[in-house]
């Protein structure tokens, strides 16, 4: 390797875990890469598709990197050709690592899902979005329905909405006949049948008791909110954002102005940061309780899930007051935060805290002590750490299996260095270890809290002003109550000209097989709900569910009817 | 062993949790964004709401020489950005979140305000009020002429001026 090269990437590496990758990527595809440049934390790198395998080849076994996500997108009429963005992350370093790849109409890409098996999903959704092609692997429809005409992708900029309903009708209407399927109710959860809590369709096959596969099925519909977003301004996005997830929606929306802010290089205020991870950790707790209810009530041990909900509800209302709204909070914008917190509230906030990790430490004691809740969570849906490590796994998932993947300390952002928090982890796998993942990260999140309410700084809340500017690449991640949020936002003049959402669900589904590999058929429903799956937001869309009524195919919410009636 | 008994002596403690809603007041902080309300006497109708609104709930249109700002509670998010975004402060957020009708027309709240037209092609363009305010705003320091012309009337106005000094033409 020349020097010139050996000291660029000394100058760009942040570390020594970045120097040894970027070297060897060099020492295999030196002529190969076009770009080499960094922006803070992030290394990009703009490397010709032909070596983007060969490259990769040479660095998936490097321990501490991993796939956090990829966009795709078209800039046909930018630059005359398609785009893919790879991001990688280095734990250890808190450094992101893109390599960039244009791919002129035709060319076929090779492959990396056998590398880095999470890649399967975003190839398979850059192919049905944008009909990017790639070598050395089945092509599938995945988030399009099956009977979606051929060569028409939706994401291209040339397609416009009209065209595609023009084009498309979804043929609901036939399916149901075929099924037998009794009423259709076009409602937000599902145009086949409502009786769910969310949107979900698992294929299990049984034997005897023990489950032996299983299928998930789902991008049944498929919204298209990214192609929303790119014809709304900056601040409106925000909103649209937290309207992914019904549950962690402000996640998204910090994640969506990050990326913005880390794009454009807009510098956000102390005050705006603190009080982004105020609500942040707000929401977690708000979460993990409706998870632990829910978990309890998996398990037919309804008291629990009462009282899990009781607590629950004194923090909705806290949220209620710090930000004005029980759920959809809106008080993200780009640049900072649109209400700030008067000091008038900090005592409510703290009486609400000190009650709530009273009344939480007294709740759990009781319910995990339970015998039957015990037995059912220990030893049950085992996820081993090399399976956690190989898929890419994210948040409470990756840490109830022995490792300490936590975006809020390797790549930390909003006010969390400033706080001390441990990063919970358990080393069994089974659902125990993640139910107490998540029970001590309650009460770090309160202790972060208190922390963050006691250093609040003053100042303004809003950075005053910030210039738009085409076609910069910005990445914001977020660690949400179920894992990372990853969200990459290429720029434009009025609003994001490509707007990539990665939920944790996406990256953690794929591992949902494998835990349920020899479970009984009684512990499926919980396993499933191990992982705090989060539907809507995977699939960014409405899915449709079908309820075909054969014994193989059953909802999760019937499983645990069935469950609780048998013993 | 009987540990998970405690439970009871928790639900003694805390009794019922369930408010009694609707004979009972709701659980609403003083914070809490609904509805939002338009004063007409101070809104001038700039449209500014309208341009931020995400889910477009508000809408200014033309129509019979009136500019009416249309808010259809159906579409609403209740995201508090076009009051944040108001130059007039006449947006204000209220609490009220009891919304639901058996008319449709209940969801629309609209407020009117008359237009100024165009003195050359007679196009109303903006709204009387919107136009003094401008006026106060620059403090007539705009030729009274410009103030009355529309935005597309004005361009060709501009053009021929400019084209009168050029070539001497004369404009209008």
């Amino acid at each position: 390797m020349s020097n010139v090269i050996s000291e660029l990437i000394e100058e760009l590496s942040r570390g020594p875990r970045s120097r040894a990758v970027l070297s060897r990527v060099f020492s295999v595809c030196g002529d190969s890469i076009l770009d080499l440049s960094r922006r803070g934390t992030t290394i990009k790198m703009v490397i010709k598709p032909g070596c983007l395998r060969a490259a990769l080849e040479n660095i998936y076994k490097e321990h501490d990197l991993y796939f956090r996500t990829m966009a795709a997108s078209d800039e046909r009429f930018k630059e005359g050709l398609t785009k893919l963005y790879y991001v990688f992350g280095i734990d250890s370093e808190g450094t992101n690592i893109v390599f960039e790849v244009p791919v002129v109409n035709g060319i076929k890409v090779d492959t990396i899902s056998d590398l880095f098996r999470a890649s399967d999903w975003y190839e398979l959704e850059a192919h049905d979005l944008l009909g990017v092609e790639f070598n050395g692997r089945p092509l599938r429809r995945l988030v399009l329905p099956e009977d979606w005409p051929e060569e028409l992708y939706p994401l291209r900029k040339d397609v416009s909405v009209d065209d595609v309903k023009k084009v498309y009708q979804p043929q609901v209407v036939s399916r149901i006949s075929e099924l037998g399927v009794e009423e259709v109710v076009r409602i937000p959860v599902g145009p086949y049948h409502p009786a769910l809590h969310e949107p979900e369709y698992f294929e299990l096959y049984v034997r005897g008791e023990k489950v032996v596969d299983a299928k998930y099925v789902g991008f049944m519909v498929h919204r298209g909110i990214e192609k929303l977003a790119e014809s709304m301004k900056y601040d409106q996005v925000p909103f649209l954002a937290e309207r992914i997830c019904g549950i962690c929606g402000f996640v998204h929306s910090t994640s969506y102005v990050q990326a913005v802010e880390d794009a454009l290089e807009i510098e956000v205020p102390e005050r705006a940061h603190f009080i982004r991870s105020i609500v942040l950790e707000v929401e977690r707790l708000h979460s993990h309780l409706l998870w632990l209810g829910v978990a309890l009530h998996l398990l037919g041990y309804d008291t629990g899930f009462m009282h899990a909900w009781r607590i629950r509800e004194k923090v909705m209302v806290l949220a209620e007051l710090l930000t004005g709204s029980r759920k959809t909070y809106g008080i993200d914008l780009v640049g900072g935060v649109k209400k700030d917190i008067d000091k008038d509230k900090i005592p409510k906030v703290k009486e609400t805290l000190s009650l709530l990790k009273k009344e939480f430490k007294e709740l759990v004691e009781v319910a995990i002590s339970v015998p039957q809740v015990k037995a059912r969570l220990t030893g049950t849906g085992i996820l081993p750490r090399g399976e956690a490590r190989a898929y890419s796994l994210v948040g409470p998932t990756v840490r109830g299996s022995g490792l300490a993947r936590d975006v809020r300390k390797d790549y930390t952002y909003a006010a969390y260095h400033y706080v001390s928090f441990k990063v919970p982890v358990y080393t069994e796998g089974d659902n125990l270890a993640r139910t107490l993942v998540r029970v001590d990260e309650v009460f770090e999140s309160i202790s972060i809290i208190e922390q963050l309410i006691d250093m609040l700084p003053s100042g303004p809340i809003r950075a005053e002003k910030w210039e738009p500017q085409p076609m910069r690449l910005g990445i914001g991640a977020v660690e949400a109550p179920r894992g990372e949020v990853v969200h990459v936002v290429l720029t434009d003049l009025y609003g994001p000209y490509r707007w990539r959402v990665r939920a944790p669900t996406y990256q953690n589904l794929q591992a949902v097989p494998i835990m349920l590999r020899g479970v009984d058929l009684a512990d499926a429903p919980l396993t499933i709900a191990s992982i705090d799956p989060c539907f809507s937001c995977t699939d960014r869309a409405i899915i449709i569910n079908l309820r075909s009524g054969s014994i193989n195919t059953l909802p999760i919410e019937v499983i645990s009817r069935r469950v609780s009636k048998d013993g | 062993m009987v540990k998970f008994l405690k439970m009871l002596s928790i639900s003694v403690r805390e009794g019922t949790a369930t408010r009694k809603y609707p004979f009972e007041s709701p659980l609403v902080t003083p914070e809490f964004r609904g509805k939002i309300e338009v004063d007409p006497v101070k809104c001038v109708g700039c449209g500014a709401c309208t341009r931020i609104c995400p889910p477009k709930a508000l809408t200014l249109s033309y129509e019979n020489n009136e500019a009416t700002l249309k808010y259809f509670v159906g579409r609403c998010i209740f995201c508090g950005m076009c009051a944040y975004v108001c130059p007039q402060k006449a947006i204000t957020i209220s609490k009220e979140f009891e919304l639901a009708t058996w008319e449709l027309e209940d969801l629309y709240d609209e407020t009117t305000h008359t237009t100024v037209k165009c003195r050359i092609c007679g196009k109303p363009f903006t709204t009387v009020k919107f136009a003094n305010e401008i006026r106060r705003r620059i403090e007539n320091k705009v030729p009274e002429d410009l103030l009355n012309v529309c935005p597309e009337c004005r361009k060709k106005l501009a053009t021929r001026k400019i084209g009168s000094r050029v070539v001497g033409v004369s404009g209008e």
